[in-house]
């Protein structure tokens, strides 16, 4: 699904009038605009050709483009772009196409700084054509170019915002998608349920973690919740005491909490801080926290037939 | 039968109290003192507190809870809890609340179990 980017960077009609102050774009500057029409017609491929020189020029923006049908559909899609500069009409229709613009830049993974590089091009191509436009005359160019610049910078920065937007957007989709993956709930086997914790335990994972251990333990009403953590690097006080909360709770809940996954370097932290670990029942391995959990819920594994090949 | 507000039910040799309202300070008062009279009037071996309904425990109440059960285990009843929530246990241990040295249990049917299983155990299992 299209991001909307109206709705996420809030432009409405109050939005784009505050812009358009804040830019400074007057009435004269719109009719200015407008003017140069003609001029944007007969100079458009001629400058779109010359923003992609630099850009066909410099490796780290070529790349975008990698044949010929690119090209030329990014050209076409450029002078379009470039006459929209001089329709004298800047609605929320028109930011809308800009808003778009910016996305595809994002999309690609064109970055900012070429964007605004290959900008500086353009306003030096189009200053130049202006002098041809008005014959030399330099109060003429000087009031053009200031109005090209007001709705160049004012395209800009709905460009930026559409790229800040994106990434935050990107973001937060990782972040979601690392909460999820950071708390996996497995079932060993009916009532039994094992959590691997991974990676550093700050007190928002703490927190999480405890969440869901506790409703997964009603949810399935678990008799025995596992705790591994072999995959957690670092085991300090704060650690071991969100660890110990976990387990208590568990435990208050009417369900039995067993700790697997002790090195013998966590062992040795944990007494040398003096953390008190011994309401729960721990093991080192996770093997034996299961088969410790098993037994807790009436079951053992037991090997099956002899190991002489007839099963 | 007890008077106040949490009706407390004999089932064989245990006492079962369901504690359906959300427990003001009185209320929890008089029902440490009803279940204690009950015990001493009935001679129960368990007594099982459900309190799946409750949706918050402040710490005054799991202390009366805590307590009860301690007092209970005085007169030779075993105390459960049962059916706690999740965010009541996750509050009560962030308020350093471990209700050490009392049993608990998921459900009431467990609840029920566990109190079986003692009795058939000898003394202080």
């Amino acid at each position: 699904m299209q991001t909307d980017y109206m709705k996420i960077l809030k432009l409405d009609e109050a939005e784009r009038q505050s812009r358009i102050n804040f830019f400074e774009l007057t009435d004269e500057d719109f009719k200015r605009l407008a003017a140069l029409k003609s001029f944007g017609e007969r100079w458009t491929q001629q400058i779109t050709d010359g923003l992609y020189e630099l850009i066909m020029k410099h490796p780290d923006s070529r790349v975008f483009f990698p044949d010929e049908a690119t090209l030329n559909r990014v050209k076409r899609m450029q002078n379009a772009y470039f006459l929209r500069l001089f329709s004298g009409v800047y609605d929320l229709e028109y930011l809308r196409d800009r808003l778009r613009v910016g996305a595809a830049h994002e999309r690609i993974g064109m970055p900012p700084k070429l964007y605004l590089g290959a900008y500086r091009r353009y306003l030096a191509l189009i200053h130049e054509r202006l002098f041809d436009h008005f014959k030399g005359n330099s109060d003429e160019v000087s009031k053009a170019i200031e109005s090209i610049r007001k709705i160049i910078f004012f395209d800009m920065a709905i460009a930026f915002d559409t790229y800040i937007a994106a990434y935050l957007e990107t973001m937060t989709r990782h972040q979601a998608a690392i909460r999820e993956l950071s708390t996996p709930v497995i079932k060993v086997h009916d009532r039994v349920l094992l959590l691997p914790i991974v990676g550093t335990v700050d007190t928002q994972r703490a927190q999480q973690i405890m969440e869901t251990v506790l409703t997964q333990v009603v949810e399935q009403q678990a008799k025995v919740m596992i705790l591994d953590i072999a995959g957690v690097p670092v085991v300090d006080t704060k650690v071991a005491d969100h660890i110990l909360q976990t387990t208590a709770a568990v435990k208050l809940l009417g369900s039995q909490a067993i700790l697997t996954g002790i090195s013998a370097a966590v062992a040795r932290t944990v007494i040398q801080l003096g953390v008190e670990l011994s309401n729960v029942p721990t093991r080192s391995k996770l093997s034996e926290g299961i088969e410790l959990a098993l037994g807790i819920v009436g079951k053992k594994i037991t090997s099956t037939a002899k190991d002489d090949g007839k099963s | 039968m007890a008077s106040g507000p949490i009706p407390i039910l004999k089932i064989g040799p245990t006492l079962l109290a369901t504690i359906q309202l959300d427990l003001h300070d009185s209320v929890v008062d008089t029902f440490q003192n009803d279940v204690l009279e009950e015990i001493e009037k009935t001679d129960s071996s368990g007594l099982i507190i459900d309190i799946s309904a409750l949706e918050t425990v402040d710490s005054y109440v799991a202390r009366i809870l805590a307590d009860t059960g301690k007092m209970a285990k005085l007169m030779g009843t075993t105390t459960v809890i049962v059916g706690m929530r999740p965010a009541v246990a996750a509050t009560l241990v962030r308020m350093g609340y471990f209700m050490p040295g009392i049993l608990t249990a998921l459900s009431l049917q467990e609840g029920l179990e566990l109190q079986a299983d003692r009795s058939r155990a000898p003394e202080g299992s």
